[in-house]
């Protein structure tokens, strides 16, 4: 998946002369909490809702005055990522820099922004759980032909897959959850299971006959 | 099954024959698109493209003559609505219907169009407040989905998780958008979930729901296959408990909705327990009285029919499995799950 499959287009951003004021209301007016901030065209800055409150706070060290131009306390240089990046990319940069947002570049032009509430969507978005669908969690042996044999079984009694996410387990081992398009999943799992592979959802050991 | 053992006990009366509806009708629900494409495959016709409306898999295979039959049950539960609007009665049981996965342009879980959402429509057109209840262990995700935004329609769906079963949905975060706000209950179970729990449900989010919302009439879905012998989910009521929760529901009518109700059925895949649910509900709406024993003929009968043994008695043997070792844990986090929802619908039932 790539940032231009999940940025929010055209975002709102702010000139550096901006006051501070006037930058937490427009954050405010359309609930947002981060502002790129724009000199000719180019990405100068960035700042955060926390960033603008801190500034102005009797906590702060030094405690800045409401009408303060924005280009006095505003984060640069900035990170940022572009259209083509994949997420996995993006992601490890906001986590590396423990950042909530990268504004998006495409040659030096602001074309877009993403959240962690962007990731969040896309990852939820991965998880398949938008369409009517049952769920099925297996583990595999980590080798090649193991997913094929599986999603054989499944496409041989017509059921559709609608997403598959893995990730590594211990042991050298990998869970793969399907959600699938049916609602006799339990009859599904027997196959599996009769198949030699191990499902962990749903479980077997029904309670009762 | 069911029809075969109410008229052995002599206490079947024929129903009131409803009207297919027609599918120009069905566009107030569905996508004609999506409606066409049924009304055409179902006549043998072979389309491309019909997977993006679910069709054509295990769930929903498609088979001549399907369209018909479900504009029949649309039929049926859409006459019990107009029976309720034209006062000719205050309860009806539609002995179909419930088919409550049928989404806008996209059938299934073995639904294709959504009865239910009809027959709520007709009542909404009527300038009604309608409360829907969903007593099948599978959340009602089509019928919520169709009016998530309607501020004259509750929807309360009572199923085990989604975290465990299809259709996956069914959170206690979907409280409705707009106008609908607050009106969209959900109450994920935990599997294996018992009659309590549901009492608790009943008692604590129900009960006030429906006070606080004084409804016009209640559209139930009572699907049988929370039953302990349903083989597509974990939770365990017995036939003791559906009683218990059809007698409550019917109650809640009486008190909220001056009794107007509309029962339709559901999901129920235990064949030795179904029938003696809905047949539960059949007495228990005609106020007649419950024989203990099953008719020996009818027992025969499907016993030979299924090969499997159907209990002697209408009610299940207690105890009637054996007790879960996660009970006390189960409880814990279903009352959490009843206290988080009301917790969150508070601020908007003043």
């Amino acid at each position: 998946m790539l940032i231009r499959e999940v940025m929010h287009l055209n975002p709102i951003s702010i000139s550096p002369e901006t006051s501070l004021s006037d930058t937490y209301n427009l954050m405010n007016d359309n609930n947002i909490r981060h502002l790129p901030i724009i000199k000719n065209d180019l990405l100068v800055g960035i700042v955060s809702d926390r960033d603008v409150r801190l500034a102005t706070s009797k906590f702060a060290k030094t405690s800045y005055e409401p009408g303060t131009m924005i280009s006095e306390i505003m984060s640069h240089p900035v990170e940022t990522t572009r259209p083509s990046e994949p997420i996995e990319v993006a992601i490890q940069t906001m986590r590396q820099f423990k950042i909530g947002c990268l504004p998006v570049l495409d040659d030096y032009k602001l074309v877009g922004i993403v959240t962690v509430a962007n990731l969040l969507d896309a990852m939820l978005l991965m998880t398949g759980v938008h369409y009517p669908s049952g769920r099925l969690d297996v583990r595999l042996k980590d080798r090649a032909g193991e997913i094929a044999k599986l999603t054989k079984l499944i496409a041989d009694r017509n059921i559709n897959i609608h997403s598959i996410l893995s990730y590594p387990d211990a042991n050298g081992k990998l869970r793969v959850v399907f959600r699938v398009s049916t609602m006799e999943i339990r009859p599904l799992a027997k196959a599996i299971c009769n198949a030699d592979f191990e499902v962990l959802w749903p479980i077997q050991a029904s309670c009762v006959e | 099954m069911l029809i075969e053992l109410l008229k052995e006990w002599n206490v079947y009366k024929e129903p009131i024959e409803p009207n297919a509806i027609n599918p120009v009708e069905l566009e107030a629900i569905h996508d004609s698109k999506y409606i066409d494409a049924i009304e055409q495959v179902s006549s043998g016709a072979v389309l491309n493209g019909i997977d993006i409306f679910g069709l054509g898999n295990s769930d929903n295979p498609i088979s001549l003559g399907m369209a018909e039959g479900a504009r029949y049950q649309v039929g049926g539960t859409v006459l019990g609505a107009k029976l309720l609007i034209e006062n000719k009665a205050k309860k009806v049981l539609q002995l179909g219907g419930g088919f409550h996965h049928a989404h806008h342009n996209l059938a299934s879980g073995f639904c294709l169009y959504n009865d239910l959402s009809m027959a709520i429509t007709e009542m909404v057109n009527h300038g009604w407040h309608v409360a829907y209840l969903d007593i099948d262990v599978h959340h009602g995700d089509g019928v919520q989905e169709m009016f998530y935004s309607n501020g004259n329609v509750m929807t309360i769906s009572i199923h085990e998780s989604g975290e465990y079963l299809f259709p996956g949905k069914g959170w206690l975060h979907e409280l409705g958008q707009g106008s609908g706000r607050s009106l969209k209950l959900n109450i994920p179970l935990e599997p294996f979930s018992e009659g309590d729990s549901y009492f608790e449900v009943l008692e604590k989010v129900v009960k006030p729901a429906l006070s606080w919302f004084k409804p016009d009439a209640l559209v139930v879905q009572a699907g049988a296959d929370a039953h302990f012998a349903d083989p597509l989910a974990d939770n365990l009521l017995t036939t003791h408990d559906y009683e218990k929760i059809f007698r409550q529901i019917i109650d809640y009518a009486d008190k909220s909705c001056n009794g107007k109700v509309l029962f339709t059925l559901g999901g129920g895949y235990s064949s030795t327990a179904t029938p003696r649910i809905w047949a539960l509900l059949y007495l228990i709406l005609n106020n007649l009285e419950m024989p203990e024993y099953l008719p020996e003929n009818w027992k025969n009968h499907w016993e030979q029919i299924l090969g499997k043994t159907i209990p002697n008695t209408l009610h299940d043997k207690l105890p009637a499995y054996e007790i879960i070792p996660r009970r006390d844990e189960i409880l814990k986090i279903n009352k959490d799950v009843i206290r988080r929802l009301m917790d969150s619908v508070s601020q908007y039932w003043i």
